[in-house]
């Protein structure tokens, strides 16, 4: 783990916040907007710590709507496209979401013995940038401020994918059947300790 | 102060196994012989079936002499030095022949003439760009007498694929003529090495069982192997493993001739006014003693043969023994022993017992064994699957990306897969380079105050593409079995500490570029002989030890048989 | 490879009265809630709860509850079987820590207390008191190095920390009983390893591939012949590798007649 560690930040050391831009740009297609809300996220504003390292790091609730017609899944992916070798560090990586859901709980479950909340029954967590299937909050270096891109995707079909997929195998599976997406993107940055390291 | 001992014919410096295969020769021969070692005697009882001892705490090597003076690495000169903890190499009567393999392979022809060959069959543009090749001063015929004795001597098991001559097809169709059989049948294989020796042959290649130094049946009145395993990293607790300390050496000690002295760390090799070796300088419970000699072999393994070299110096010989040509520390080169591949099975392996050394090879892609015309490099690589699973070790397995790496996912991974796994780390030949060398280290030391071996190595491309080359061809084989994963580990990288070193006293015919002559012994200093894996130009596509050891029979016996010109 | 008991001082039964303490509350009503896989085995929680645990050597009480709640979620006790807790891989630990491990003892110090800081700051809680998936979510975060930063005090990264007391803990579960872990031989019987044997007959590899071939549950120790005195951790430096005579009733030196009947390869 030390070596995914490594990669982060020299990924964040060598990337600033507009490369990330015009990256993120050519990972997406051309969709109809999809509006994603937060009750506790908000564009350009720093993160509760409750969904970082500093606090639970549980996963953050989210909503969505101006849901595009024939939507039957949705998907959701957290990067970072300040970090990561090469760009960006995934945070989380979420799909299989029922067409009838109209968000995400708190807290989704890391343990895959504990079954996801009724609402969004049958969703799947594919690998973060740490290969696990579970979300995993921003830790950027102390004292730099690190973008996070929460971005949902409306499907046109219930691809029944399997585990354990990466945002790069997830995008590939999802080509042909994006309806929309929207996306809400805070901000993040550790304070300097109290104590030493 | 030193204290001076009676003189002897010869001192050998490393009773491992070059060392203590030549005392074998020397004493039969009617010399008297002081035999220096750094480690102790170890016997079978030291030899548990203990994965905590042997792999996790390295006991002995952990607090061994080797293990005070571990060489740091760099890549290349513009890159920062790295230390690194753990030698590869042990002490003790047997050295490191105690816990190797025990793998013994004879090279293939080619290996002994890289330039000409590879000039003759593609031209010698193919020679890679900064690569200091040389063509060993003989070929295999020079060296097939004493592999032979040494086979015999030793007790090597296996399987001929070609004697006289004569192929056949059970062995390895491409070693070079061997003139009889080996003294004894090949190791077992077990129901999966059958299964992939199967696979291979799906594939139109020629599967063999390797050949080892390990007695498939009672041989000179020790055991046969008992298969339990434990003996990568341990000795044999049966005897059965051929170690130069149940060999060679108890056999020269029958002779009255050989003095072991164990506990010696030597400091220095002097010479007299005229540049001629005179005496050893070592260290044993805290005090200095000086051994007079007529002739003095130096056995000691790559990086301290260089080391002791390097630190002996005299008026004679300014910038180290026998270095008044520079050539001392050049020319190295190991295995390329990264660049692994990783296979997960949809079944039980069944590879809880068994030795590193009980397997099926293949050799169609090493050496110059296939067509490298439209190929981008020169050499290859031997394929090489065997039984040997300890349970820390398989607790320890990658796990392909499919669970975490702890947990209730994991337990139910691991239940499930525990021997489910093979990996096979792939040797591969290995060129020397201009670059590539070794030298003593500007600040690190050992605690006696001697600078320790640095080495500056890399693996170039030639070595990256054989990497690329063999991996593909082993996935394939893993897969023909049924593999349902493969991870690859990365090619290339630094050069690090490593069993299988070459070079830095090399062997040839010309002193510009070579430490030692076709014989083994210094151009510049005639009474001084050098044993082991530093003499070789090239390392092949296998282990080294029975040509270490070939070798070192044949330098010892030279110098019986011309002891009053070596020692005149 | 059993051990002489030692003798049970003050200090201990304070530990383990701490120690019931701690599984009381682990056992509580939100972690059973939270954690359904990890109550698979009510009984043998229970069972664990009110067993008074065995004394440490060198680890306080503090951090004893700590290793044993760290190891217990990195090889849990569930369906699949018994789990770090049952292997004493804790114990193994401490053990090694007198001895062959005696050189981490400062990082283990200094880990458990950034550890048990790294708990409080970012859940509130000590670690003891988290429900199995909040106390995942924690060695995760030290795991992957995120809880590097957070001002808990960690040496280097998080990361070194958690593979330390991974690669012990492995050591505790899986290695030789000799050393005080893989009590019962549970680490191995996990694996399907069927044990240390000192000869392993061709037909004994075909019963192992019909599977057909019991457990071999002995420690290499139990063979007669072998040295120890190089095997307890930590005393290695004091036993160095020394000439030991031949003893003629050494059953190790015999020669095996099994070999050449029963080759399955060669001809």
């Amino acid at each position: 783990m030390t070596h995914f560690l490594s990669l982060l930040l020299l990924g964040s050391a060598l990337l600033a916040g507009p490369v990330a831009a015009s990256v993120f740009a050519q990972a997406v297609a051309p969709a109809a907007k999809l509006v994603v809300d937060s009750p506790r996220l908000k564009s350009g504003e720093p993160m509760h710590k409750d969904f970082t390292p500093d606090g639970r790091n549980v996963s953050p609730a989210m909503t969505w709507s101006n849901v595009p017609e024939g939507t039957k899944a949705f998907a959701v992916v957290c990067a970072d496209f300040g970090a990561g070798l090469p760009p960006p560090w995934v945070h989380w990586v979420i799909y299989n979401i029922p067409g009838t859901a109209k968000g995400l709980p708190e807290a989704v479950p890391i343990d895959p013995a504990v079954p996801m909340p009724a609402a969004i029954a049958g969703a799947t967590q594919g690998l973060n940038g740490w290969k696990r299937a579970i979300y995993r909050g921003p830790a950027p270096p102390v004292g730099t401020t690190h973008v996070y891109y929460f971005t949902v995707y409306a499907l046109d079909a219930d691809l029944k994918l399997k585990p354990n997929l990466t945002r790069a195998e997830l995008l590939d599976a999802m080509k042909g059947h994006i309806l929309g997406q929207g996306d809400v993107v805070p901000v993040y940055e550790r304070r300097v300790p109290r104590t030493a390291e | 102060m030193a204290t001076r001992l009676a003189s002897t014919d010869v001192v050998v410096i490393g009773l491992g196994a070059a060392g203590g295969v030549a005392v074998l020769p020397l004493t039969q021969a009617g010399l008297d012989v002081v035999g220096l070692e750094a480690g102790n005697v170890l016997t079978r009882r030291d030899f548990a079936p203990d994965e905590i001892r042997n792999n996790v705490r390295d006991w002995p090597m952990a607090i061994q002499k080797a293990n005070q003076e571990v060489p740091t690495a760099r890549p290349n000169a513009q890159s920062p030095t790295m230390r690194l903890s753990g030698h590869p190499m042990m002490n003790g009567v047997g050295g490191t022949s105690l816990h190797y393999w025990a793998q013994s392979w004879r090279l293939n022809p080619w290996d002994f003439k890289v330039v000409s060959e590879t000039a003759r069959r593609y031209g010698s543009a193919r020679i890679p760009a900064g690569s200091t090749v040389e063509d060993w001063p003989f070929g295999y015929e020079e060296l097939e007498p004493f592999y032979d004795k040494v086979e015999w001597e030793v007790g090597v098991s296996g399987q001929a694929g070609n004697v006289n001559g004569q192929k056949d097809p059970r062995g390895n169709i491409f070693e070079a003529p061997r003139r009889r059989e080996y003294p004894m049948p090949p190791l077992r294989w077990t129901g999966w090495i059958e299964k992939m020796a199967e696979a291979a042959r799906g594939l139109g290649w020629h599967p063999f069982p390797g050949p080892a130094a390990i007695n498939s049946r009672s041989f000179q009145n020790r055991s046969g192997c008992m298969y339990h395993g434990f003996c990568n990293r341990g000795g044999c607790h049966a005897d059965a493993k051929n170690s130069t300390a149940v060999t060679t050496i108890p056999r020269a000690e029958a002779t009255g001739r050989l003095k072991i002295v164990s506990r010696a760390t030597v400091t220095s090799i002097d010479v007299d006014r005229q540049g001629r070796v005179e005496s050893v300088t070592y260290v044993m419970d805290g005090q200095e003693y000086v051994q007079p000699a007529k002739a003095v072999l130096l056995a000691s393994y790559t990086y301290e043969n260089v080391r002791l070299l390097l630190l002996s110096k005299s008026r004679a010989y300014p910038n180290g023994l026998s270095n008044n040509h520079g050539q001392v520390g050049r020319h190295y080169l190991s295995h390329h022993q990264g660049a692994g591949v990783t296979a997960l099975f949809p079944y039980d392996l069944k590879a809880w017992y068994g030795l590193p050394a009980q397997g099926v090879g293949i050799d169609n892609f090493a050496d110059d064994n296939f067509d490298h015309a439209g190929l981008d490099f020169i050499g290859g690589g031997n394929l090489w699957v065997y039984s040997d699973r300890r349970p820390i070790g398989a607790a320890n397995m990658n796990t392909f990306n499919r669970v975490p790496g702890w947990g209730a996912a994991w337990k139910a991974w691991i239940k499930e897969n525990a021997d489910r796994s093979n990996s096979a780390y792939i040797q591969k030949s290995t060129l020397p380079y201009e670059t590539n060398y070794l030298d003593l280290d500007p600040t690190v030391k050992d605690p006696l105050g001697f600078p320790v071996i640095r080495i500056t190595a890399e693996y170039k491309e030639n070595e990256r593409r054989i990497a690329a080359y063999t991996q593909d061809k082993m996935e394939a084989w893993y897969r023909a079995a049924g593999a349902i994963d493969i991870v690859r580990a990365p090619v290339g990288g630094t050069m690090v500490p490593t069993t299988h070193a070459y070079g830095g006293t090399r062997m040839g015919d010309n002193p510009e570029t070579n430490v030692v002559d076709r014989f083994g012994f210094s151009h510049e200093v005639p009474n001084l002989g050098v044993l082991g894996a530093s003499v070789m130009g090239t390392s092949g596509a296998r282990n080294p030890t029975l040509t270490s050891q070939a070798l070192s029979w044949r330098t010892a016996e030279h110098l019986a048989r011309n002891w009053k010109a070596v020692t005149a | 490879m059993s051990e002489t008991p030692r003798v049970i001082s003050r200090r201990d039964l304070l530990r383990t009265a701490s120690a019931v303490g701690a599984a009381a509350v682990a056992g509580g009503g939100e972690a059973a809630a939270q954690a359904p896989a990890a109550a698979a085995t009510p009984a043998a929680a229970a069972a664990a709860a009110a067993r008074p645990r065995e004394a440490y050597e060198t680890l306080t009480a503090r951090e004893a509850d700590m290793l044993e709640a760290i190891v217990a979620r990195l090889i849990p006790s569930d369906a699949n079987g018994p789990g770090a807790i049952e292997a004493r891989a804790a114990h193994y630990i401490d053990r090694s820590l007198a001895g062959a491990l005696h050189a981490e003892i400062d990082a283990y110090r200094a880990g458990f207390a950034a550890f048990d800081r790294y708990c409080r700051m970012s859940r509130g809680k000590p670690f003891v008191e988290l429900p199995p998936g909040d106390q995942d979510s924690v060695l995760i975060d030290v795991e992957s190095g995120a809880a590097t930063g957070t001002g808990a005090g960690f040496a280097g990264s998080s990361a070194a920390f958690f593979t330390m007391v991974k690669q012990h803990t492995w050591q505790g579960m899986f290695g030789d009983p000799y050393y005080g872990g893989n009590a019962d031989f549970v680490g191995w019987d996990l694996l399907g390893y069927p044990g240390v044997r000192t000869m392993v007959t061709a037909a004994d590899q075909q019963r192992l591939e019909r599977n057909q071939l019991p457990p071999n549950h002995r420690s290499a120790y139990d063979f007669d012949g072998f040295n120890k005195a190089t095997a307890r951790g930590g005393h290695d430096h004091d036993h160095g590798p020394g000439p030991m005579p031949d003893d003629p009733t050494d059953d190790l030196a015999q020669v095996h007649p099994y070999e050449q009947g029963e080759l399955t390869h060669g001809d």
